[in-house]
């Protein structure tokens, strides 16, 4: 009963939403409020009935309900429960009404926040996010209608594909969806402050926030898809900018260039035109990649089905979204003029703008990449294709400039520095990333981007690391604190500034990470049980794997076969490792899962690549010959390391900041003598600095 | 039939619960709250945020001496002018920002209790006898509360 | 005025060093995306092309996938879906895509060797209709390495 009354509370949201969006249009033009009322409460009836969709969607899943198209070719009796229910996401069909879901559970919590709240901007706002759910809906049900029947029902759905019955794939859509929705917000904020005509500070207040959760989910997202990639593609590799990949990439650029030239307009007043185009572009680039993933317009291998459909309606909606935003800049440009100019070409801001334009030349530069087989098709007629080796050249260089901006930023002052100060300042973190590289090459790094990137990397943590310690120690005496106990309240202070810090201190880890792939080490070998091969890591480790034979286990849905090795890692025994092939009913495919063992500095990574066709079921002494692939992976740990750091770094900045302030709301005046200008460590930037 | 019933009734009550402020007239609320920031008030956050930045890039080594007292004594100005704007037309602050609230209150007692140098603008602590940047002698301030 | 300049210099020094890096990144790695036919076609008007990074796409042919058991060795023809009759030979060392299959439309890099082999240092399939939006690339590959992430 659920699946059909999901489909029936889908078809009711279209009416609600653009009920919704009618309503609060002409009330913001009448100034009615209760039509307003209405429209917002429109906000969450489509919650609510999204909500009841997906449920719908989940219940067919785990119902079999084998009707359905979309059930059938995403599930099968024999799939974990598990999986059943992330089939909401699985598939095109489902997705899309789990994006509109999420969209719908953001902009309700941004209406419900400010029922009482930035009335003038609200208005809007209800409208516009209306107007994007109404969208997305749209297509849920005229384009790619999950809930379509079959004229029969099968006996048995054709099954999830195997590479996405991975607990990392449940995760990392979700995660993804909630990132590109979430800045659904921001965006209608946008087009609310351009409306309304109210164009000072309060937009960009309530945006930030929403810009970092978003920007949350995207990095947690793109993390989780590496991980993903990482254990479940098989090739030791995370990342292949692939345009699936790039699409994600796209938006966490501009997010993150909005996110720090959007401190320059809190506390200067500049660049608000700038700010307003960042944000458009930002959801402009969500919708893109949306586009991307699921017109199958791009020639990839992704075996997306081309649907024009998808990619006219996607990319209308992306042409009316930048008519809108450009109509309504130019409309608004006088208002949106800057307070101030730069003081000074030698100042953060000018490292702040320089990294916007760094960072919007990267996400030029991997969109130019990704669409250009596309345009050489059109323009030329004759196929051309790039691929990783033209972003990592093109990135790489781009990405060293962005680090060594982190460690450039936090040393120069705000609106004015002075050459003698900086070179006083960058001496000793200079260096730092010198000694750092001459003792690496000294160690026999000839890698020319990994030194780089090693050295650029040591001297941004030495600058953040001296920041911490300057401002906890500034802290320690003023106020008479503990070490430990300044550093706490130091961050709590300025949860932005230091949680920025932070997110860059787990960017650089991250990079390392990625340098580390420079130094990949691989071999591959036929064994029979009871040989071994050897691998040194670049770490100087030597590996030596023994093959001890393979065994076979039948599985909810598929049939293992394992291979066991043991592991030594210079002449000690570390235990035992085992790498899968396997061979899934539903829907019948093969599938390799590796074998990795990680270490704090480096992974393990083995491929059970061929078995013997012999090989059958059960166990068969005689023809157990296997190719592996073993490769030593240094440095990817780091990875994860950083994204977690990344993450905590982010929570920080995002963490709202009730009863810390209001326990020393007070302290300039109750200690007037602490507030000695010139001896006053507290008062710190607005921004991250 | 079960199912059609609770569609319907799904539907009825979404539809009733969007209808009500029509029906009962009831109206969200479509003006600004008086506690959010006017423009002066944001024009003087800024100000002081920027004071803010300017102590701490001095204290940490960031700013020349003489480029510090300069512009420490540009945005004293920029912040007086608007917290003389605002007193005009007071109002309480932003729950939002206590924080800075808090400064604003602790940087106008000073400002207010005298203890601004006449000769080069910077805002000393209440009770200052000289200016803790030119050195200059200071009007006799009050105490501060 | 002086420092609009300097802002503007920033500004066009940055957008020149970013169309350098993409204009020699495009010109030093992109390759040509053929079919067998006009592979075979272009390396018989200019053999000086043999050993060139080239992208080949076709349809494996039945029948005609070998490994070596001794060795990591996949052996395997492809031909041109408008021309059957022209085949290719494709060598490839590395471990084949799950989704690889005798029927599989396949995607490959690497270079002609001459005599109709083509020794390839990546392998990936595109899977027909058969998950309408199957979500997630199919592919094996080598020296870069890396895996994918995706999106449905």
């Amino acid at each position: 009963m659920l699946p059909e009354l999901g489909e029936f509370a889908l078809w009711i949201s279209l009416p609600i939403s653009i009920w919704g969006v009618v309503l609060a249009f002409l009330g913001g033009r009448w100034g009615r409020g209760d039509l307003v009322l209405s429209a917002e409460r429109s906000v969450h009836a489509v919650l609510f009935l999204l909500a009841v969709a997906s449920a719908g969607i989940i219940a067919a899943f785990l119902g079999d309900r084998f009707e359905y198209w979309y059930v059938s070719n995403y599930s099968s009796r024999n799939l974990e429960t598990y999986f059943k229910v992330s089939g909401l996401w699985a598939g095109q069909r489902g997705s899309l009404v789990f994006w509109a879901l999420n969209v719908a559970f953001f902009s309700s919590i941004a209406v419900w926040t400010n029922r009482a709240r930035n009335r003038e901007l609200m208005l809007w706002v209800s409208g516009t996010l209306l107007a994007v759910l109404a969208f997305f809906i749209v297509i849920t049900l005229f384009i790619t209608p999950p809930f379509e029947r079959l004229p029969f029902t099968p006996q048995d759905g054709r099954g999830l594909n195997p590479q996405l019955q991975n607990y990392w794939m449940t995760i990392h859509p979700p995660t993804l969806y909630l990132g590109f929705t979430a800045f659904t917000v921001p965006f209608a904020f946008a087009i609310g402050a351009l409306l309304s005509g109210r164009l000072d500070a309060r937009w960009i207040q309530i945006t930030r926030k929403w810009v970092l959760t978003s920007w949350f989910f995207l990095t947690l997202g793109i993390v989780f898809g590496m991980r993903w990639a990482y254990e479940e593609l098989g090739w030791g590799g995370y990342w292949f900018w692939d345009p699936v990949e790039n699409a994600s990439l796209l938006p966490w650029i501009v997010a993150t260039a909005f996110l720090h030239s959007v401190m320059i307009q809190e506390s200067r007043g500049m660049l608000k035109v700038w700010n307003m185009v960042l944000v458009c572009l930002t959801f402009i680039m969500t919708i893109f990649a949306t586009f991307l993933t699921r017109s199958g317009l791009i020639e990839s291998v992704h075996s997306f089905a081309l649907s024009l459909e998808i990619a006219y309606a996607f990319l209308g909606f992306m042409a009316v979204i930048s008519i809108i935003c450009l109509v309504l800049i130019v409309w608004r440009l006088p208002e949106l003029r800057s307070e101030r100019q730069f003081e000074s070409f030698l100042s953060r801001e000018s490292a702040f703008l320089l990294n916007n334009l760094v960072l919007l030349g990267a996400g030029f530069a991997v969109l130019w990449g990704t669409m250009f087989p596309l345009l050489t098709e059109g323009l030329t007629g004759s196929k051309v294709a790039v691929g990783p080796p033209f972003f990592n050249q093109v990135n790489i260089p781009i990405g060293l400039i962005l680090l060594a901006l982190m460690g450039i930023g936090p040393v120069i002052a705000w609106r004015r520095a002075s050459a003698r100060n900086l070179k006083k300042n960058f001496m000793i973190p200079i260096g730092v990333g010198l000694l750092t590289a001459g003792i690496l090459a000294a160690l026999g790094m000839r890698h020319v981007y990994a030194l780089l990137t090693f050295a650029i990397g040591a001297f941004v943590l030495w600058v953040i690391v001296t920041e911490f310690w300057k401002g906890t120690r500034a802290r320690a005496r003023i106020e008479g604190e503990g070490a430990p106990t300044a550093f706490f309240h130091l961050i709590r202070r300025n949860r932005r500034r230091w949680g920025g810090y932070i997110v860059h201190v787990g960017v650089v880890v991250m990079f390392m990470g990625f340098a580390g792939a420079a130094f990949d080490r691989e071999v591959r070998q036929s064994l029979e049980p009871g040989e071994s091969v050897s691998i040194q890591s670049a770490f100087g480790h030597e590996y030596t794997l023994t093959y001890e034979g393979i065994s076979t286990q039948r599985g909810q849905n598929m049939w293992q076969w394992i291979a066991l090795m043991s592991v030594e890692r210079d002449g000690r025994f570390i235990g035992p490792m085992t790498t899968e092939r396997r061979f899934y009913e539903a829907p019948p495919q093969p599938m390799t899962e590796v074998g990795i063992r990680s270490t704090f500095y480096e992974d393990l990574y083995v491929i059970l690549a061929t078995l013997d066709d012999r090989v059958g079921i059960g166990n068969e002494p005689d023809f157990q010959r296997a190719t592996f692939q073993v490769m030593v992976n240094p440095l990817v740990p780091w990875i994860w390391y950083g994204g977690l750091v990344i993450a905590i770094g982010t929570l920080i900045g995002l963490w709202p900041g009730g009863p810390v302030q209001s326990q020393r709301p007070v302290a300039g005046v109750t200690k007037p003598a602490a507030r000695r200008p010139g001896n006053e460590p507290e008062p710190q930037p607005a921004g991250v600095g | 039939m079960s199912g059609l019933l609770a569609g319907v009734g799904l539907a009825l009550l979404v539809v009733a619960w969007i209808l009500h402020p029509l029906v009962t007239g009831r109206s969200a609320p479509m003006h600004r709250d008086d506690d959010e920031l006017t423009d002066v008030q944001h024009r003087k956050r800024i100000a002081l945020l920027a004071l803010r930045d300017v102590e701490y890039d001095h204290h940490a080594g960031k700013l020349d001496e003489a480029d510090y007292l300069a512009m420490k004594r540009k945005i004293s100005a920029e912040a007086l002018s608007a917290l003389d704007e605002e007193e005009r037309a007071l109002s309480p602050g932003s729950p939002e920002s206590l924080d800075v609230e808090a400064e604003i209150r602790a940087l106008r007692a000073t400002l207010r209790e005298g203890a601004v140098c006449q000769e080069c603008g910077n805002p000393n602590a209440a009770g200052s006898r000289f200016c803790g940047a030119c050195g200059a002698a200071l009007a006799r301030a009050r105490a501060s509360g | 005025m002086s420092r609009d300049r300097r802002f503007f210099a920033g500004l066009v020094g940055v957008a020149t060093v970013v169309t350098w890096l993409i204009w020699t990144g495009i010109s030093d790695t992109m390759v040509y995306y053929l079919t067998p036919s006009e592979l075979m076609d272009r390396m018989n008007a200019t053999p000086e092309l043999v050993e060139q990074g080239v992208k080949v796409s076709g349809n494996v042919v039945p029948g005609s996938y070998e490994r070596s058991t001794a060795e990591l060795l996949h052996t395997f023809l492809v031909s041109d879906p408008k021309h059957p009759e022209v085949t290719l030979t494709v060598h490839f060392r590395h471990p084949l895509p799950d989704t690889f299959s005798e029927e599989a439309e396949v995607v490959m890099e690497g270079r002609y060797m001459g005599d109709g082999v083509f020794e390839a240092h990546e392998v990936l399939t595109k899977c027909g209709s058969r998950y309408e939006a199957a979500p997630e690339e199919m592919k094996g590959d080598d020296a870069y390495g890396y895996g994918g992430t995706g999106t449905t």
